[in-house]
Order: C-alpha cells, then sequence, then structure tokens
C-alpha cells in the first residue's frame, strides 16, 4: 500500500518536472503552453477571488438536481419495467434506443421547449444519465437469483417487505454500476452543455478562458472538472461499490 | 413415538413438468402422513421428484393434483411454519451471519433486541456465535450449513424441511453435522423432513426412512429405524439396515442408469 501511494507521487512529480521542463525548452510560446505553476497559480486566484467557487458551485447544483432526477425516475422506471412484463416489452427497445443518443443531442429541442435557462441545461443532464440507471436497476432486479426470492418468501415475505428487504439489496450491486456509469454521462453532458450553452458553469469558465486567450484558466478549469469528477467516481460512489463487493466477496 | 399427532398430511400428491415431449410425470399419488417430532429422511434415485416434493410440503411449488394438510389446513402458500432450507442454502450474501440468522423475525416484525437475543441463542447452538459479524463467503461450506440451519430454527417453525443439505460437503464435516444435527433435533422436538441420496446418511438420522422409486415417483418401501442416539455412521447395526435399504434402492437406480442410456441412443 505505502510503495504505491510512494509511486504514485513519484511520477506525479515526473509528470511535473517533464512539463515544467518542455516549458523552460520554449518549444512554445508561454500563452499556448503555460507552466504548471502559472496553471496552479491561476487556480489559487480564481478561487481566491470567488470566480471559480462560484462556477463550480452553479455546476455542482445543476448536477445534483438533474443527477438526482435521473436516480429518481431512473430508478422508477426500471422497477417498472421489471415488474411489468407489458410496459418492458413496449419501452425496452426505445430506451435502448434512446441511450445510444449522445445526450448532448437533446440540447437543441430543450432549448426549444424551455428556453435558454437553468431547466433547459438539467433537461440534458437528466437525459444524459436516465437511460443508464434504468436499464440496470432492470436488468439488476430482473436477475436477482430466483433462489433469494424462495428463500425470502418462504420465511414470511411477502410483496413490499420481499421487496425491500430481498429484491432491492439482491440488485444493489448491478444498480450501483448503473448509477456510476450515469454520473459519467450526467457529468459529461453537463460540461457539453455549459460549453455551448454559455451560462455561468464550469464549462461557461472553460469557453472563457478561450475567449481571453487565457491558457492558464483553460487548463486549471479542466483540472477542476477531472477533479470533480473523480471525486464523485472514487471516492463516493466507487466507496459504496467497494463496500458491497467486500460483503458478497466479489472484490 | 407411534402415539404422536400427525402433523404434515400428504394425500394423492401427483406432479408433472411440461416438457418438449409433452408431460413428464413426476410424482404419482405420494401418500404419507408425518407424525409430530418425527425425523423422516426420504430417499430416491437422482431425479425422482425429492426437491420437488419438498418445494411443495413448504407451499413454495404446487402440485398438479392432491393436497398437503398441514394440521389439517390445506398448504396452498409459503408460511415460516415449515422452512426449507435449499440445497444451495440460499443465505444473502449482503447480511452477516446474525443478520441472516435474524432475518425471518425482522419479517415477523419482532423488535431488535428481542431478534439479536434469539439470533445468538441459535448461533451458540450450531457454534458459530464467534463468527456473528462475517458474511457469507467468509464461511466454510459447514459453516454456511450451520448458518442456514439456525437461520431456519430461529424462526421457530413446526416443520423443518432440508434438501440434502450436506451433499457437497468433505465426509469429516457431514459427520460431525450428523452428530449436530441430531443434537439438535433431540433439543427442539422439531419435525424435520430430510432428503438424501445418501442411505446410509439416512438411516443414521431418521426415524423412518422412505424410499422413492424412480420417475413418476412412487413410495418403494418405507424402513422404521429405531436403533440408539446418538448414531455415527459407521456403527454395525445402522449398515445392516442400510443394506437393505440400499437393494430397495439400488434396483431403482439401475433403472434410471437404463432409462438414460435407450434414451442415449435412441437419438
Amino acid at each position: 500500500m505505502r510503495k504505491r501511494i510512494i509511486k504514485k507521487i513519484f511520477f506525479y512529480i515526473i509528470l511535473f518536472l517533464l512539463w515544467e521542463g518542455l516549458v523552460l525548452l520554449k518549444f512554445w510560446p508561454e500563452y499556448i503552453f503555460p507552466s504548471p505553476i502559472k496553471v496552479f497559480k491561476t487556480m489559487i486566484a480564481g478561487l481566491q477571488d470567488l470566480t471559480f467557487l462560484i462556477a463550480i458551485g452553479i455546476s455542482l447544483r445543476r448536477i445534483l438536481i438533474g443527477y438526482g432526477i435521473s436516480i429518481l425516475f431512473g430508478g422508477s422506471l426500471g422497477l417498472l419495467m421489471s415488474k411489468f412484463k407489458s410496459i418492458d416489452d413496449t419501452l425496452c427497445g426505445l430506451i435502448l434506443g434512446l441511450q445510444t443518443l449522445p445526450s448532448i443531442c437533446w440540447l437543441p429541442l430543450s432549448l426549444l421547449w424551455f428556453g435558454l435557462n437553468e431547466r433547459a441545461i438539467i433537461f440534458v443532464v437528466i437525459m444524459g444519465a436516465l437511460f443508464s440507471i434504468t436499464i440496470a436497476t432492470d436488468s439488476g432486479i430482473k436477475n436477482v437469483s430466483p433462489l433469494y426470492i424462495k428463500a425470502g418468501r418462504n420465511m414470511g415475505g411477502r410483496r413490499f417487505r420481499l421487496f425491500l428487504y430481498v429484491i432491492i439489496p439482491a440488485a444493489l450491486p448491478s444498480i450501483i454500476s448503473g448509477l456510476k456509469q450515469g454520473w459519467s454521462f450526467a457529468w459529461r453532458s453537463l460540461m457539453a452543455g455549459e460549453l455551448l450553452f454559455v451560462n455561468l458553469g464550469l464549462g461557461y469558465l472553460l469557453m472563457m478562458g478561450r475567449e481571453l486567450n487565457d491558457m492558464s484558466q483553460v487548463i486549471a478549469v479542466m483540472l477542476i472538472i477531472a477533479l470533480i469528477s473523480i471525486f464523485v467516481d472514487k471516492l463516493i460512489l466507487g466507496r459504496i461499490e467497494l463496500s458491497i463487493r467486500r460483503k458478497w466477496g466479489t472484490g | 413415538m407411534t402415539n404422536n399427532m400427525v402433523i404434515l398430511k400428504l394425500e394423492n400428491i401427483s406432479k408433472y413438468f411440461i416438457g418438449r415431449n409433452g408431460k413428464l410425470p413426476v410424482l404419482k399419488n405420494i401418500n404419507l402422513e408425518i407424525e409430530e417430532g418425527e425425523f423422516l429422511c426420504i430417499v430416491g434415485p437422482s431425479g425422482c421428484g425429492k426437491t420437488t416434493l419438498l418445494n411443495i410440503i413448504a407451499g413454495l411449488e404446487r402440485s398438479n393434483s392432491g393436497v398437503v394438510l398441514h394440521k389439517g389446513k390445506s398448504v396452498d402458500m409459503a408460511s415460516p411454519e415449515r422452512i426449507l432450507i435449499f440445497q444451495e442454502l440460499g443465505l444473502f450474501p449482503w447480511l452477516t451471519v446474525q443478520k441472516n440468522v435474524e432475518f425471518g423475525l425482522r419479517l415477523k416484525k419482532i423488535s431488535s433486541k428481542e431478534r439479536e437475543k434469539i439470533a445468538l441463542e441459535y448461533l451458540d447452538m450450531v457454534n458459530l456465535i464467534k463468527f456473528k459479524s462475517a458474511y457469507i463467503h467468509e464461511l466454510s461450506g459447514g459453516m454456511k450449513q450451520r448458518v442456514a440451519l439456525a437461520r431456519a430454527l430461529a424462526i421457530n417453525p413446526e416443520v423443518l424441511l432440508m434438501d440434502e443439505p450436506f451433499t457437497s460437503l468433505d465426509a469429516q464435516t457431514r459427520d460431525i453435522l450428523h452428530v449436530e444435527i441430531q443434537k439438535i433435533w433431540s433439543i427442539t422436538k422439531k419435525t424435520i423432513v430430510f432428503v438424501t441420496h445418501n442411505v446410509r446418511e439416512a438411516v443414521c438420522l431418521g426415524n423412518r426412512v422412505i424410499v422413492f422409486s424412480s420417475t413418476p415417483t412412487e413410495i418403494k418401501a418405507i424402513f422404521r429405524v429405531d436403533l440408539e442416539r446418538p448414531r455415527h455412521i459407521e456403527d454395525h447395526g445402522l449398515m445392516e439396515i442400510a443394506r437393505l435399504v440400499l437393494s430397495e434402492l439400488k434396483f431403482e437406480i439401475e433403472k434410471v442408469f437404463e432409462e438414460e442410456f435407450s434414451a442415449k441412443t435412441d437419438n
């Protein structure tokens, strides 16, 4: 474990030195290829004068609302599909089809429906995560071993309690991987949306960096976007997934 | 033993499956009375519908005709009064050992304090207190068996149905569990219906041993075993009876083989 951490730190130091070295060699002018120190300074300055913090706050608010709604609707839709065969038969193909559509393709429609406002961009985020969560919930529930259901029924489990105590926990590993996939789709669509439809948020800040010809801001914002994504994916959802896999003995 | 009340009564139980070649009869007119507190063992050739019969008794599957009466009431759905320990156990991997044992009590809406008390009592009975916080995948095969047994006993069912529970275990573990299950039976006085394909195991555990024929399954023979307990699978008297049972069963097993082989050559 410690060896791995040391290796990682070493790797990033080398990366940093390489980057700094390339800057010092002056292959490219500084406004195209800024030094890591300059990027870092920009990041600190942006956080200090609140422009970055506000952008982070706005983007996080959008993703939380959009992703939250996706979980709610995707979960319910997946549940209905797993329970009612006619819903499954009719919706399944459509949902698989819609999932292949990159969610940013919903932006024009969304702008026409909602206008240039928050709802338009949240709609795109919802469409990004909704179908992966639906499909994962549906297949997770369908693939619960009949043995667990039988055991639950035998011990007195009926309908709701059987569902709550047996089916949901048994389907959880699959649902969690759907949530992870949904998260990365939602985050990507939010960034794409913010880039195209410029109105605050991290994507907007990225675009502004381009317009001001400020490469250090562009890179700093890119780093922030990646860091947030890693934080949620690895530290929140990844942790939940790991704890489930430990219990099941599959990780 | 013989004066005990009949707890389970099977009347003309028949069951068929629909296969590619039409109806496939599995159980044919099974009539059986099981007394309260009895340890009944059923042996039969593989594929003879022993598991199906247990599922029907548990209420997890329906027969095509006939009824199962539990204390005179017809069984039409699963009930915690008849707990089936599956061959694959069906322990819940997302719960700890203790939470698995508490599961049926949670469904009965028993308070968490009371649940814990009962769970620990039965975990103690199967000598697994030390592993109460472990998850299922961390246990050995024999330990998993004992968790399944504790989980079933904690519900305090009237009837315990066991489907070849010790088949996948090594011989030493099986021996230990034979002793344990006899001990638990004598403490709890549960009615146990125990299905196995191992004749000596059946004679070792049962008050009665029922031999099933090959499909369509009928009751071929019934043996009463009045040996003293605790019995051990290597006991001399036990081997004598086992030989008698085996001679009944052997004929059926050979019949199954013949059918399988002839089916092969037909193709």
